[in-house]
């Protein structure tokens, strides 16, 4: 019975630590638990033609942050796609710093075709600051018109 | 039967084990010219040329004038009215030549490319055509060289400053691109790029 009761407190002490780390924080709030939460595994151990690739955390029509000195200090708002008059595919993500510091991220987009190979050179890395805890736009144009259908945008903190 | 167990155990277990090998290559001379190298100072560098040119090429596409017209305009891009008036050394052909090379092979031709700077070597090769001195070769004659439609301009500019006290350098540096209609001056076409860098080391630009 002693052994519930210790089990018990010392599940109550948990709840209490864990009620102290919720400080509220001015906005943006980022929820790096529920992105962590979101990503998802794949078992398979090497990329084969028509079987989901191990690279976990890079698919296709997303921002990835590539970089882990940065993974829980930004917070991608989102990501979209449009044509432009010309027929080009320009990618728009609003990136958001969820820091008290100011930060340097760079950004580039790799393009691709229906069969998912790349269409084009992956474009050049863009530098993107941010003011502590605001957010800025990064955005990139395709080269290729029809021939673009997907894209995948990698983001690193510039060094 | 044991054996064969225990290997398959083993390697059950080693599997299970793997992970990235996360450490650094093996060091080279070489380095990557779109991000920064060992050697860095508050100039325009590798990693920007790289990266205005790639994205001046991109924007210049999404432009309807000039990367969807019914008719693909001929466009003259080189260093003749890309002038530098910054206080970083540099050579203005690396980031012009870059230009053109990338949107030529990007275009497809939703442009058409006019060589200005080959204007005097065409001209001699057509003369000695003309004179008889060679043959005329495969391609039909033309009647003249090509008048370009477009034409690139811009201005390198910076600003310093320096703290006499830590001998800090800052440098802003701003590249303004335009693209000139060379009928009527209109500039249809403009894209910027521009950063500030601040650094204590000493690089000197050659």
């Amino acid at each position: 019975m002693n052994k519930v009761f210790a089990a018990m407190a010392g599940l109550a002490g948990i709840a209490a630590l864990g009620g102290c780390t919720q400080v509220q924080e001015p906005a943006p709030i980022c929820n790096m638990a529920g992105i962590a939460a979101q990503r998802q595994l794949v078992a398979l151990p090497a990329a084969a033609p028509n079987e989901p690739s191990p690279l976990l955390e890079m698919p296709l029509n997303s921002v990835s942050i590539t970089d882990y000195t940065v993974m829980n200090k930004l917070f991608v708002r989102n990501v979209v796609a449009q044509r432009t008059p010309t027929g080009t595919v320009k990618v728009v993500s609003q990136i958001v710093n969820c820091t008290d510091y100011p930060l340097n991220v760079e950004a580039r987009t790799q393009f691709y075709d229906q069969a998912q190979a790349p269409s084009e050179q992956v474009s050049a890395w863009k530098r993107l600051n941010l003011a502590p805890r605001t957010f800025n736009t990064y955005s990139e144009n395709s080269i290729g018109t029809r021939t673009v259908q997907y894209y995948m945008v990698e983001l690193k903190e510039t060094r | 039967m044991r054996r064969l167990t225990f290997v398959a155990a083993a390697a059950l277990l080693l599997s299970a084990c793997q992970t990235v090998q996360n450490t650094a290559g093996t060091p080279t001379t070489y380095v990557d010219p779109s991000t920064l190298g060992p050697v860095k100072g508050v100039g325009i560098e590798s990693q920007d040329i790289i990266s205005m040119t790639d994205q001046m090429m991109r924007d210049m596409l999404a432009e309807p004038r000039l990367g969807n017209a019914a008719t693909p305009p001929n466009v003259i891009i080189d260093a003749e009215y890309f002038v530098n008036e910054s206080s970083s050394r540099l050579n203005r052909n690396t980031i012009t030549d870059r230009l053109r090379v990338g949107l030529q092979r990007a275009a497809q031709g939703r442009m058409q490319f006019v060589g200005r700077h080959y204007a005097n070597m065409v001209d001699a090769e057509r003369k000695l055509k003309r004179q008889g001195v060679i043959d005329q070769g495969k391609n039909p004659a033309a009647a003249a060289q090509k008048g370009g439609d477009y034409r690139l301009g811009g201005r390198i500019t910076s600003l310093d400053s320096r703290d006499s006290k830590s001998g800090m350098t800052q440098r802003y540096t701003q590249i303004v691109f335009e693209m000139a209609d060379l009928e009527s001056g209109e500039i249809v076409w403009s894209g910027i790029y521009d950063f500030a860098k601040a650094a204590t080391d000493d690089v000197i630009y050659r």
